[in-house]
């Protein structure tokens, strides 16, 4: 080596001894490639005046090499930990590095090769949970039940167990064989007829999961099959009784979780009363979203229930199929309640009868804040009811009561009511055909209510500093 | 408002402003009304935590503040107007989607009608069918039936037909709403085309706003900045320029200032170079004088060194002397030291010796002491043992005596009545009935309670018993009142003092007791008091004196006396004190009492009345119990030995001879003559008694010959013999 280093003084500046230099040589040492030894170069972030590369960098090298069979990363100086995260291959096994590594860039790294787009607000402004996250519901999501071996989800369990809170699974694959024998038996049968016979048509069950990760929180369900196409076929689209059942022990064994969300999936009466029965003794539960499914006056009978045993915060049942008398289960319990402050029944059937059930419930309740009653069929007489709500509820902020047939004379008395009103921020009264006049003034009163909640909430905030 | 001119000109913004000592009333209130504003909103401000900055800040503020303001409504308007837009698509979807429910809600009821109605009528029809079929059979001609035939196949074909029919519309009907499912899809589609675009163009349109306003915003900050650069520049150049003119005005009179004080400073220097030259002519004069006196000193100071040499030589000399003196003295002192210590040494010498001789002897001393001590102990044991012995014996010999005595006695009464056949009279004997060792009877005084109870049992007769005066008989009525006489002499000349007490008289006595009773009830149990209730006064104060001598360790008659003797001079004492402290005042008075009291003289000791005041009694007893107390123990002690010492044994010889002559002489006369004349009696008969004794012998012998003569008489001997003796004997009595 001394004569090679020796080189660089006589060797780089004359160019015609440098064919001399034998090739191995060349490669070996940097200083004799005339590229290497120029002071700066622009194009290579990597370039620096070091020659040879220290020691320490070797060492690097080799762990990032390594990194599989031989993990060291904790043991490292900080500065050295830094230079490792940023070489680690993103291609490497979990079962290394999930509970190994908690440096953010590099999952930061891991989440935008895998899918390019993500929103890491969603996931409390943490990458690693992200990639969890994701990699678990694309794991559930692509499950074929009686294909998939179970052991492929339950081997990712505890690698992500710990970093796991939430789970939005849009989808849930029946199984692939059954179902189209029983298709080619009963082509001509209704879908739902279709469901109960053959217990083969369950999806993944989720008890098998759910009292493993001990973290979660949120969960979000959808039994069904996005971007089916062509290939559309009712049996796709089924929640069965069992299915309902195993997913209500599953919620049973989950005792951390508070949001729970379960749409366009067909639940209807029976499944929904299960359900909230595995759900009445829950410890942590605040939100319901059953959103888009077959829900009765039983239905929702349950869910007041629900509502009045547990405290609850927040309740979405839109796009489901209440008529009265479940808004009037709804509403009673609405008077007992002291939790709940959101409430949406936006696209049910629940008509003046339960909308004028709910307002008498309102002069009652001193919790709620969000109410949805758009598109219920609502009329007249329950204008009127609301418009005295609004002169005597103060905790009321959103109201709306989109796409109902108010009238000319329901209008002038929620116009009325909110001349007394300094609470309520929003008040959507789109499509109720209570004439502009009204319309105009109560957007003037919902400005000065507007105004005064601002300033109210910068005088607290004043305070709080 | 320009803080510029404000600071300049400071009168100027205030007439523009109404003043409150204006002339003109409306401006007056008005000017308080400002005032009262302005407190009111400073009070607000600090209740919000904000700084009460001056006014005029917050005046320039408000511009920012307006336009921040405005775009702020400008923009949630904006914003409000587009989310409205886009929600308001969502809001048709949800009010056809809702319109689409009731429609077909509407249809689906229309169509179970249509259903319903269409199901009732093929009934109907199928069941004109089924009866046709029955009068088809019976039909019997085949026109008719074939008649019939083609009709139920008419009639079923447009039964058909209906159903047929039906299944199309419903067909279509389907086929309609798939259509329309498509056409709703596709609406979907666009209306979430539509949000999207309107989502965008929102997005747009608020960025460019939102850009605008802020750029609107940063130019009414930078102008207001800029404004309040310019004010503060323009106050910063006023501020320069006031400066400047204050410190050409400080410079100007700075220089006055200097000018004048190095006048004042000129003048001071000439006055203080004369003031000095002044003080040099003196000072020099000073020196002068002080020469003069030190050559004086000098010349004196000659003088006196020679004296004093002098002086040193001579001390000097004497000196000398003084050291060889002086170590003479000391060398004697030395030797004096060495004899002191010798003679000290020998003086502590002998001084430990006579200490350890002196402990010896005390030593000695001591045990001597405890061996006399022990001496005693026992010699008073022995005299004890002694004493107890001499007494038993007394008392054997006594009872040996006097069973002797009682032996003779009976005997001469035995002599008398059974020989003598006289009457016998038993002699006295005065001796048979004590026992024990004679005691001298001076030492046996009477008891003090015997006195008291005599006293007091004598109650009644006082009077008449003036000169019963036991005091000169105070013992019992003994045998030898000789002897006791002659004894109680010698004690009264022992104890001098204690004659003239025992004169005292029985009333006196009486009343000194009384009075004791009486007052000291203090001395006596409570308990006694209750057990003496019920007695009778006498009882009860004698047992109450009993129990209050005990206390006062009264034993015998003479203590009794010898209180009664203190007690009246203890009055003495007093009445004497009183007298004295009477004396100053009045002597006719002392006079007086002292004829009284001479006057009184002789019954002064009868009169119960003069003995002592209740009320002094106990003070008088105190001092009576720490006169008497202790000499009387000892001597009681030392008598008490001295008794068993010398015992006096002069009467002893006496006693026994007195026992011994218990029968008298005459009688032993008598005895004598009974004896001779019993012993003759006696003499003859025991002649008697042999004479007897001969003829009882000579009886025996008799009766003894004859039963030998019986016996032989009777024997068979006789019998065989040719003359039994019997008849011999026959024929003698006869013969005889």
């Amino acid at each position: 080596m001394p004569n090679v280093i020796g080189n660089p003084d006589k060797g780089v500046f004359t160019p015609g001894r440098l064919p001399q230099i034998s090739e191995p040589v060349m490669r070996l040492n940097p200083a004799s490639d005339p590229r290497k030894m120029r002071r700066i170069i622009a194009e290579d972030p990597e370039w620096s005046l070091a020659i040879i590369p220290l020691l320490r960098d070797l060492c690097l090298q080799h762990i990032v090499k390594n990194f599989e069979n031989n993990p060291i990363l904790n043991e490292l100086l900080p500065s050295h930990k830094a230079k490792v995260l940023e070489k680690l291959s993103t291609k490497l096994p979990l079962k290394v590095t999930a509970n190994l590594i908690s440096h953010e860039g590099y999952w930061n790294r891991c989440c935008t090769e895998r899918w390019g787009v993500c929103d890491v607000a969603c996931y409390g402004n943490s990458w690693k949970r992200m990639f969890f996250e994701r990699h678990l519901e694309k794991i559930i999501e692509l499950f074929i039940p009686d294909v998939t071996d179970i052991k492929t989800v339950l081997d990712v369990v505890p690698l992500c167990k710990n970093y796991v809170k939430k789970l939005n699974i849009s989808q849930l694959l029946p199984p692939v064989k059954e179902p189209q024998m029983n298709e080619d038996d009963n082509a001509s049968d209704t879908a739902s007829d279709l469901g109960h016979e053959g217990p083969s048509i369950d999806h993944f069950d989720f008890w098998t999961l759910l009292d493993k990760l001990t973290h979660l929180e949120e969960l979000h369900l959808v039994y069904g099959v996005s971007g089916c196409g062509m290939n559309f076929e009712w049996n796709l689209f089924e929640f069965t009784y069992r299915d309902c059942q195993s997913l209500a022990k599953a919620l049973k064994s989950c005792k951390t979780l508070k949001v729970f969300r379960i749409h366009q999936s067909k639940v209807d009466d029976e499944k929904v009363r299960l359900l909230i029965n595995s759900l009445l003794d829950h410890p942590f539960l605040t939100v319901l979203d059953l959103s888009h499914n077959l829900i009765g006056d039983r239905g929702a009978r349950a869910i007041g229930k629900l509502i009045n045993e547990r405290k609850m915060k927040s309740i979405t049942v839109y796009d489901n199929k209440i008529r009265a008398h479940g808004a009037q289960a709804i509403a009673y319990a609405l008077t007992k309640n002291t939790t709940l402050t959101s409430l949406n029944l936006r696209l049910n059937q629940i008509g003046d009868e339960g909308g004028q059930a709910i307002a008498h419930a309102l002069l009652k309740n001193a919790t709620l804040t969000n109410i949805h009653m758009g598109s219920n069929e609502l009329t007249e007489p329950t204008a009127t009811v609301l418009s005295q709500v609004l002169v005597q509820n103060k905790t009321l902020r959103n109201i709306n009561l989109s796409c109902n047939r108010l009238g000319l004379d329901g209008g002038k008395q929620i116009q009325e009511g909110m001349s007394y009103n300094t609470t309520v921020v929003e008040f959507d009264v789109r499509l109720t055909e209570i004439g502009q006049e009204s319309e105009y003034s109560i957007s003037q009163i919902l400005q000065n209510n507007q105004e005064k909640a601002r300033k109210k909430l910068i005088t607290e905030s004043g305070v709080k500093k | 408002m320009d803080p510029a001119e404000n600071g300049s000109k400071e009168p100027e913004p205030e007439e523009s402003v109404p003043s409150v000592e204006s002339d003109i009333p409306e401006e007056r209130i008005a000017a308080r009304r400002l005032r009262i504003a302005a407190r009111i909103e400073a009070k607000k401000r600090e209740a919000l935590g904000v700084d009460p900055n001056p006014k005029k800040e917050v005046k320039q503020e408000l511009k920012s503040e307006k336009q921040v303001e405005q775009s702020r409504q400008r923009l949630t308007k904006l914003k409000s107007d587009g989310t409205e837009l886009v929600t308001n698509i969502q809001v048709a979807a949800d009010s056809r989607e809702s319109q689409r429910r009731t429609d077909e809600a509407e249809a689906r009821r229309q169509r179970t009608e249509r259903l319903e109605s269409e199901a009732k009528m093929s009934l109907e029809k199928f069941e004109d069918i089924t009866k046709k079929w029955t009068m088809a059979r019976s039909r019997e001609l085949p026109q008719d039936l074939w008649e019939i035939l083609n009709m139920q196949q008419q009639q079923c074909a447009l039964l058909i037909e209906d159903k047929n029919k039906l299944i199309n519309d419903l067909q279509q009907e389907l086929k309609a709403s798939d259509d329309r499912y498509v056409k709703d899809l596709k609406k979907q589609a666009e209306d979430i085309d539509l949000m999207i675009e309107r989502m965008e163009e929102q997005i747009k349109n608020l960025m460019k706003s939102y850009r605008e306003e802020l750029n609107q915003i940063e130019k009414s900050f930078e102008l207001e900045r800029r404004e309040l650069l310019d004010s503060n520049h323009n106050k910063w150049e006023q501020m320069m320029q006031c400066r400047r003119d204050k410190e050409l005005q400080f410079l100007m009179m700075r220089m006055k200032r200097v000018e004048e004080q190095e006048r004042q400073l000129q003048q001071l220097r000439v006055q203080d170079a004369e003031e000095y030259n002044m003080i040099k002519i003196k000072l020099e004069t000073d020196v002068q004088i002080l020469e003069q006196q030190l050559q004086q000193m000098k010349a004196t100071y000659q003088l006196n060194q020679e004296k004093l040499e002098y002086n040193f030589q001579v001390l000097k000399k004497r000196d000398e002397e003084n050291t060889i003196t002086k170590s003479q003295q000391k060398r004697k002192i030395t030797r004096l030291q060495d004899i002191l210590n010798n003679v000290r040494i020998k003086h502590t010498k002998q001084d430990k010796q006579f200490r350890e001789e002196n402990h010896g002897l005390t030593e000695d001393y001591k045990r001597i002491m405890e061996q006399y001590k022990e001496m005693q102990k026992k010699m008073k044991h022995f005299a004890n043992v002694d004493a107890k012995k001499f007494q038993e014996i007394w008392l054997m010999n006594e009872e040996e005596v006097k069973e002797l005595v009682q032996r003779a006695l009976e005997t001469d009464r035995i002599i008398h009545e059974q020989q003598l056949g006289l009457a016998w009279e038993k002699p006295h004997l005065p001796f048979m009935e004590r026992s024990g060792p004679i005691v001298p009877e001076h030492e046996k005084k009477k008891l003090a309670l015997q006195l008291a109870e005599e006293v007091i049992r004598s109650k009644g007769n006082t009077d008449a018993d003036e000169e019963w005066e036991a005091v000169c008989a105070p013992g019992t009525q003994s045998d030898s009142p000789p002897f006791q006489e002659q004894d109680r002499l010698d004690t009264d000349n022992t104890e001098s003092s204690a004659d003239q007490p025992l004169k005292i008289s029985v009333k006196t006595i009486k009343r000194l007791l009384e009075i004791l009773c009486d007052e000291t009830g203090f001395l006596i149990e409570s308990k006694l008091l209750k057990l003496l209730s019920p007695l009778e006064k006498d009882e009860q104060s004698l047992m109450k004196l009993d129990a209050i001598f005990m206390a006062l360790g009264i034993e015998n008659e003479e203590d009794v006396y010898k209180l009664a003797d203190f007690f009246i001079k203890y009055r003495e004492q007093q009445t004497v004190d009183s007298k004295g402290a009477d004396e100053d005042e009045s002597p006719g008075k002392r006079e007086s009492h002292a004829q009284k009291e001479t006057g009184d003289g002789s019954s002064h000791r009868s009169s119960s009345s003069d003995l002592i005041h209740p009320n002094d009694v106990l003070q008088a007893l105190r001092g009576f119990t720490k006169e008497h107390f202790k000499p009387r123990d000892k001597s009681h002690q030392q008598s008490k030995l001295f008794n068993l010492n010398e015992r006096d044994d002069s009467k002893d010889a006496a006693y026994w001879e007195d026992m011994v002559n218990v029968i008298p002489e005459a009688k032993l006369k008598v005895w004598d003559a009974l004896y001779n004349a019993l012993e003759k009696y006696h003499h003859v008969l025991t002649e008697r008694m042999k004479l007897i004794n001969e003829t009882n012998g000579m009886k025996q012998q008799n009766s003894e010959l004859r039963m030998l003569l019986h016996q032989y008489v009777n024997s068979r001997v006789n019998a065989e013999l040719e003359i039994p003796p019997t008849q011999v004997m026959q024929v003698e009595s006869s013969w005889n």
